[in-house]
């Protein structure tokens, strides 16, 4: 059977204003539909308002169908019969959807059981055929926190299917994931689209691009383009669509031509080995980065990449090896810019008061703040507000802000741009990397991106885990 | 779970060690001869202490030796178990503490069973109902009892069923019901903690991802609750109510004392006052022995039910 | 998240407060305005009902129950503001210690704590107390001994995840010294717990006076304390049951106020 949904200009607000704009979309049976934008509250509301558990906080006008009734005007009695049995949901998060203290096996078993209602061998034989199919026979006696993120990933699908629902939904699937986890989930989509229909939404380009079918791009809660994957991704006709797509790294300008680099070795590391706990990080690693340069660190998430990076800063020890710093790398001249923005502010207070420390700290000079601010395209009043109230794109600006103010020679950059959106992430590292170009100041780029390293760095040396 | 008791182990001899240090203390405290007097009187009866007396029992307890030696040989009487006799009725401790020892487990047990049977079924209750009239109303109930030293609740108690009602007997023990009062006090007060924490682990799951993930599933509300929602809602429970259980144990020295009940907290509690040594050594280790026992019996549970604990 | 921040104290944390206020200003009033003796004996004025000159009447040697409670509450006051200030100081100071340091530090504060934690707390305190029976000095020392390690626990566990934490990596990168650590991440993350575990303190040590002077352990008579009260006039419950309800209902509103101060944080 078939499951369709069908949407007709559903506004939902909040006490603040719309978050999402008279939104119109159908999904037929076997059509698979990906809706494109920033990461932001719209997208995941409609998820939400599809499975009929849109928060009190928020209103809804609109006409809203799936398998033939309105889940939001229906009781919890009616919208529950449609969950699972018609209508799945990938869990963004496969650690936190499933039960910490149940077995794989189990949480997949009582589907079959309880949900299809089938006696208990052919629940059982269904299941161990479910989890065959899904290479997951291995992780049938482990709990959850046993699994690795590509198991759990499976093991959720596994479940989120196993009632017979033909229509699914994800919502942002590939969120915070590295290239090899991006793949399962791609994989686990595609297989979605075999058997039924799928909507998905994502910030990701690429999730599109491999997933077809009709894309719908959506900026500020406001529907701006749709029509197929291949052509819309090919030559897009909105603005911002253009913009997002332009903001893609495999885009992005490259960089000049190739520099004279000062002959100037800031940091030197030779046959670096280093262990945390009994297992070898990485092996006999050498790497010298001169004055000016920029060199981009590839590899998946465990490969070692944030440790290296750590490890050339000092903050963690290493085993074999030599590392020479120069002697101009005193304190406050090698600084390190973190993946996810609030992590580098103390929380709770004013962050003009954390720049005013560091200013008088280091006896700076305090009239550069304006240029740097203008420079960085932040406005004034966001320094009377602590890191928490500030948005994540903002902080990570006034992170970079912070660094150069203070004239660096070395700067370790730990996946800065990756949980931004596109736009904003190109904005940054062009930045960063043009600052340290001008300062001649050292910057280790590091990224799961290979794109996005190739079009920025000097030269990308590659970690294999 | 070898790891569980090592670590109890541990904590046993810590405590055994801790109280024998401070009893010793508290022997080198008392003045001069005093000791040996109060140790003649508990032997030979008040009248027939003498100096003589007193002197002997000085010679056979070592007490002229240097603090070290004395203090050598007070863990080593420890070690063999050896714990002396009661200096108030000269009869040895180890007697007396088997006495008590059954009071006091069946007081503890009483209260424990008395603690669940109220604080689950009101804890979920509210945790379901979260921010409800019921939740509220019972987050009243359990400040107010929450705001009574366990003697004052336990003295609210016999006011209302043993002097107002007249239903129980008022304290000592005699038969079954002298039970009831004590327990009733105890498992309150434990009740009055242990519910809230049932409450808030229940509204933690009820909000979960994975419990929502459950229903998304399609499994229907009453199966996830029983296949996804109790377990997770004991297990932090659970490990909450270790800490807490020293509650139990404090408790029992008070209200055993209160209701005149014969076990080893009343005795505890009347070998401080007396300042009989012995028995203050003997009653404060079984107490901290209980303590130990029940951590462990937590540790345990808390081992079955989750599979998280036994990862290595 | 603004609101918070302009009140940092619940509705029931403000009535808590009201509720310490009141006694405070009962206790400290007392003994600037109304000038009768908490020990004085009158035995021909036993069992006085409240009237003008004694407003809560007499006890069962005729002492005057207004002063003789109003004693009891400074005494209460005073213990638990001196054990909860030098537990507190004591714990974080240790915490921090442990967590910066680690090593030997670490174990060998760990390992008191242990021997600490290995004993219920009102057996040790019992166990202080019949050392020097009646001595408020041992009192203050062994319920300060039992209250440190609270803190210590709580602030080792949150100070070592916050030194391991980014936000201070980064203010060392930026050369910034312990102290600011402390002061600007340390402090702030513990702060809320810090105060809500002193108002449990208090509350705690309140209790186990009261306790200890209930089974006759603790401070001797004529001393006006509040267990000690409540197990001298239990007897006469059924002739004057409103005199016993006086220190019962202080130690309840006592307990209830610093309870009700600390919040829903435990």
């Amino acid at each position: 059977m078939s499951v369709d949904v069908m949407v007709d200009k559903l506004t939902i607000s909040s006490a603040q204003g719309v978050i999402l704009h008279e939104l119109s979309f159908s999904l037929t049976a076997a059509e698979s539909l990906t809706i494109l934008g920033h990461t932001g509250a719209g997208k995941s509301l409609l998820v939400q308002a599809l499975m009929g558990n849109l928060p009190a906080s928020l209103s809804h006008r609109g006409q809203l169908r799936v398998a033939g009734i309105d889940p939001l005007a229906s009781p919890r009695r009616a919208r529950q019969l449609l969950w699972g049995k018609q209508v799945s949901m990938l869990p963004q998060e496969p650690w936190h959807a499933l039960n910490p203290v149940m077995k794989v096996r189990e949480q997949l078993y009582e589907v079959w059981r309880w949900v299809r209602g089938l006696p208990r061998a052919e629940a059982d034989s269904l299941t161990a055929q479910n989890m065959h199919d899904l290479d997951l026979t291995d992780a049938a006696a482990k709990i959850p926190s046993q699994l690795s993120g590509g198991m759990a990933q499976r093991a959720a699908f596994a479940m989120a299917n196993a009632a017979g629902g033909q229509l699914m939904l994800a919502d942002e699937p590939t969120k915070g994931l590295d290239a090899s986890r991006r793949h399962t989930v791609i994989e686990l989509l595609q297989r979605q689209q075999r058997r039924g229909s799928l909507l998905t939404i994502t910030h990701d380009i690429d999730v599109a691009r491999a997933l077809g079918g009709r894309v719908m791009v959506l900026n500020q809660g406001r529907m701006v383009e749709q029509g197929t994957a291949d052509k819309l991704l090919r030559s897009p006709q909105h603005p911002y669509t253009q913009r997002l797509l332009q903001a893609q790294p495999q885009h992005w300008p490259a960089h000049g031509s190739t520099r004279e680099l000062s002959s100037e070795v800031l940091v030197n590391a030779e046959n670096l080995t280093v262990y945390r706990g009994k297992s070898r990080i990485f092996d006999e690693l050498s790497l010298s980065i001169q004055a000016g340069e920029v060199v981009g660190l590839a590899g998946d998430s465990g490969s070692g990449k944030s440790t290296l990076g750590d490890v050339l800063l000092g903050l963690l020890p290493y085993q074999q090896g030599r590392l020479t710093l120069a002697p101009t790398l005193a304190v406050g001249a090698k600084l390190k810019l973190y993946q996810d923005p609030p992590a580098s502010f103390a929380a709770g207070v004013p962050l003009g008061k954390l720049l005013q420390e560091l200013i008088h700290r280091h006896r700076l000079d305090a009239a550069q703040l304006s240029p740097l601010m203008h420079r960085l395209q932040l406005l004034p009043h966001l320094l009377q507000r602590p890191a928490e109230q500030v948005s994540g794109g903002e902080l990570q600006r006034l992170a970079l802000l912070r660094v150069m103010l203070i004239r660096p020679r070395f700067i370790v950059a730990d996946e800065p741009t990756s949980r931004l959106d596109p736009i904003t992430a190109q904005m940054i590292t062009e930045q960063l990397v043009s600052y340290c170009r001008q300062q001649q100041c050292a910057l280790l780029l590091i990224s799961h991106d290979r794109q996005l390293l190739d079009k920025s760095c000097d030269r990308v040396v590659q970690l294999t885990g | 779970m070898k790891h569980i008791l090592w670590r109890r182990a541990w904590q046993a001899l810590l405590m055994a060690w801790s109280v024998a240090t401070l009893t010793f203390i508290l022997l080198r405290s008392l003045p001069g001869n005093d000791m040996a007097y109060r140790i003649a009187a508990g032997r030979y009866g008040d009248d027939a202490v003498s100096a003589a007396a007193a002197q002997a029992v000085s010679q056979e307890l070592q007490l002229q030796q240097s603090a070290w030696l004395q203090y050598g040989h007070w863990l080593a009487d420890l070690l063999t178990l050896n714990l002396g006799n009661s200096l108030v009725t000269g009869a040895p401790v180890v007697d007396e503490l088997s006495h008590q020892l059954g009071y006091t487990l069946v007081l503890a047990a009483a209260a424990i069973l008395v603690a669940v049977l109220l604080a689950i079924p009101l804890g979920l209750w509210s945790g379901f109902k979260a921010g409800g009239t019921v939740d509220n109303g019972i987050l009243v109930g359990s400040v107010l009892v929450r705001a009574q030293p366990v003697f004052t609740l336990g003295l609210l108690l016999i006011f209302m069923f043993a002097l107002g009602l007249g239903w129980l007997p008022v304290a000592g023990f005699r038969e079954p019901q002298y039970v009831v009062l004590p327990a009733l006090t105890l498992g309150l007060s434990l009740a009055a903690i242990a519910n809230r924490v049932v409450r808030n682990s229940t509204v933690q799951v009820l909000n979960s991802a994975y419990y929502e993930f459950a229903q998304l599933k399609g499994l229907s509300p009453t199966r996830a609750f029983w296949r996804h929602g109790l377990r997770n809602v004991l297990v932090p429970t659970l490990a909450f109510m270790g800490i807490q259980l020293i509650g139990l144990v404090e408790g029992v020295i008070m209200i055993e004392s209160l209701f005149a009940w014969p076990g080893i907290g009343h005795g505890l509690s009347h070998a401080v006052f007396a300042r009989d040594i012995p028995m203050l050594q003997g009653t404060a280790l079984v107490m901290g022995l209980l303590f130990v026992l029940v951590n462990t019996l937590v540790d345990i549970s808390c081992y079955w039910l989750d599979p998280r604990s036994r990862e290595p | 998240m603004m609101l918070s921040r302009k009140n940092p104290f619940s509705t029931w944390q403000c009535i808590g407060l009201a509720l310490l206020l009141c006694l405070l200003i009962f206790a400290v009033g007392e003994w600037l305005l109304y000038h009768a003796s908490p020990t004085a004996q009158h035995l021909s004025e036993s069992f006085q009902t409240p009237n003008s000159a004694a407003p809560l009447g007499k006890d069962q040697f005729g002492r005057d129950m207004l002063a003789r409670l109003a004693a009891a509450l400074r005494l209460s006051f005073l213990l638990a503001l001196l054990s909860v200030f030098s537990a507190a100081i004591l714990g974080v100071s240790a915490g921090i210690c442990a967590a910066w340091r680690g090593g030997w530090v670490d174990s060998l504060l760990n390992f008191i704590v242990n021997t600490v934690l290995a004993l219920p707390g009102l057996v040790l305190v019992l166990l202080f107390a019949a050392i020097v029976p009646g001595s408020f000095a041992m009192l203050y020392v062994a319920i300060s001994l039992v209250l440190w390690v609270e803190y210590f626990r709580l602030v080792r566990a949150v100070s070592k995840t916050v030194i391991n934490g980014a936000p201070v990596q980064a203010s060392r990168l930026f050369g910034f010294g312990r102290w600011y650590i402390v002061k600007r991440h340390i402090w702030p993350a513990i702060r809320a717990n810090v105060l809500s575990l002193a108002a449990f303190g208090a509350a705690t040590s309140i209790i186990m006076l009261s306790s200890v002077g209930f089974v006759y352990v603790g401070l001797k008579p004529p001393t006006a304390e509040l267990g000690l009260m409540i197990v001298e006039l239990f007897p006469y419950y059924s002739d004057a049951p409103w005199l016993l309800a006086q220190p019962l209902i202080v130690l309840a509103l006592l307990v209830l106020g610093f309870q009700l101060l600390a919040g829903s944080r435990s």
